[in-house]
């Protein structure tokens, strides 16, 4: 053994080198673990010090004040706890509500009432009704839904405009173990030339594109939206205003932006 | 603590409790106190010199064992060596920020000091009375060992004092306080194996 290590490692136990001096120690424990049972010796001896002192009893002050810490603590960690455990059936709520699904049926059905609503709002031709023609097209989904109890009926998520176009707003309505949903939106304005609404998911590694959305003189838009994982697996669905052609990440201004 | 808790909780060794702190078990951690706390206390004190910065020393010793208890790994040592470390190491570091030694090389020299304290008998709580069995012995232990061995030993742990500052402050050469240590440290395993001590590794 190194006789200058050697010198060292009684006052490693001891618990007095200087940094320098303590890391030359370690890193020969770590290669010399016939050392390592020499050192475990030594501070087995030194842990034995403090009972050499005469007990001290502390005031009970102190167990308090420790104990009311500790106590804090525990209680912010089921805190957290149970936020998380709040948030869980939330994240699954796609998944515990349509186990078994039938995707082209439910799919034409999407698209068929969507396609009604679409119709009935341009023939009244007044963006002011487009929110009760939303509601008529869930009701539509619904009687649909109700005429096939063999199938579990579509999820439809509410959108809502930011800020920079609050009268945006629509739905997305989809299967959540597909990889496409039917987006409907309205309150959208008209776009400059050169520029397009374009569609995003968004789950944890950030925003995927799903699409380019058009929309009519009225601010309404429909799009299939495709995806490469499962709906039920996004958080969240955003619109943005892109150059033609779309973009590989959100660029422009954000003018939908809603949980899923 | 309920009566029945602090019953079950005496009859399990320090390191399955501080498993079970690790788990995050407030119980656990209640009984590792009333078994230690005092030693911890005493170490605190007997490094800083001061009352109430011991006594900080003692609540920051325990909340530190709270919160890192899953980082004491029970092969490389006893619970109460990975508790007393963190006590002396936070003392020392205590003491140094306030930069007052308590007690000067001589004083400690000449005062005994590891053996010029009586336990308090109001101490005598069942958790205590294997911590004053320990301590018993090990004072025996100390009592036994050659004055200048002690010294060294006491510098270096208590005082967090270095090789060269002991040997500066005692007059003696560098390999003599080396010798000292390594003689020290051996004699008190050997006595401390003689006397079937428990509360130390291996």
């Amino acid at each position: 053994m190194d006789n200058k290590i050697e010198e060292l490692l009684p006052f490693y136990a001891l618990g007095a080198l200087t940094d320098e001096e303590k890391e030359l120690v370690e890193a020969y424990l770590r290669e010399h673990p016939e050392a390592r049972k020499q050192m475990d010796e030594m501070q087995s001896a030194s842990s034995a010090l403090p009972y050499g002192v005469a007990p001290v009893e502390p005031p009970r002050r102190v167990k308090g004040e420790l104990m009311k810490r500790v106590s804090a603590e525990v209680e912010a960690r089921e805190r957290v706890s149970k936020q998380k455990q709040a948030e869980r059936p939330r994240e699954r709520r796609w998944a515990s509500l349509f186990p078994a699904f039938s995707l082209g049926v439910a799919t034409v059905a999407v698209i068929w009432a969507v396609v009604l609503n679409v119709q009935l709002a341009r023939l009244q031709n007044q963006v002011s009704l487009l929110g009760e023609a939303l509601v008529a097209q869930s009701n539509s989904l619904e009687e649909i839904n109700a005429k096939l109890p063999q199938t579990s009926p579509a999820v439809t998520v509410s959108l809502k405009g930011t800020e920079a176009q609050p009268s945006a707003h629509g739905q997305l309505i989809a299967d959540q173990g597909s990889n496409s949903a039917v987006l409907v939106i309205a309150g959208l304005s008209q776009l400059e030339a050169g520029k397009t609404y374009q569609v995003w998911l968004i789950d944890a590694g950030g925003p995927k594109s799903a699409g380019l959305l058009t929309v009519d003189a009225n601010g309404q838009g429909l799009l299939i939206v495709t995806s490469d994982l499962t709906i039920g697996e996004f958080n969240a669905l955003g619109i943005s205003v892109e150059p033609d052609g779309g973009s590989e990440q959100p660029t422009g201004e954000i003018v939908v932006l809603s949980d899923l | 603590m309920r009566l029945r808790e602090r019953v079950a909780f005496q009859q399990v060794s320090d390191e399955t409790l501080a498993s079970q702190v690790a788990r995050g078990d407030s119980g656990a951690l209640e009984t590792l106190y009333d078994r230690h706390a005092s030693t911890v206390l005493a170490v605190a004190l007997k490094i800083i010199g001061e009352q109430t910065a011991a006594e900080d020393v003692l609540q920051e010793t325990f909340w530190r064992a709270w919160r890192s208890a899953s980082t004491y790994r029970q092969e490389r040592g006893s619970f109460t060596g990975w508790l007393f470390r963190i006590a002396r190491n936070l003392a020392i570091d205590a003491y140094r920020r306030r930069n007052v030694r308590p007690q000067t090389v001589l004083e400690v020299d000449e005062a005994d000091s590891l053996l010029d304290r009586i336990p308090d008998p109001d101490s005598n709580v069942a958790e205590q009375a294997q911590t004053a069995l320990m301590n018993q012995r090990v004072r025996k232990v100390l009592a036994g060992l050659p004055r200048a061995q002690r010294q060294v030993i006491e510098l270096a742990y208590f005082y967090g004092m270095t090789r060269q500052e002991i040997a500066e402050a005692t007059g003696e050469a560098l390999g003599t306080i080396h010798t000292r240590a390594r003689l020290g440290l051996q004699k008190i395993r050997e006595e401390l194996e003689k006397e079937d001590f428990e509360g130390t590794d291996g």
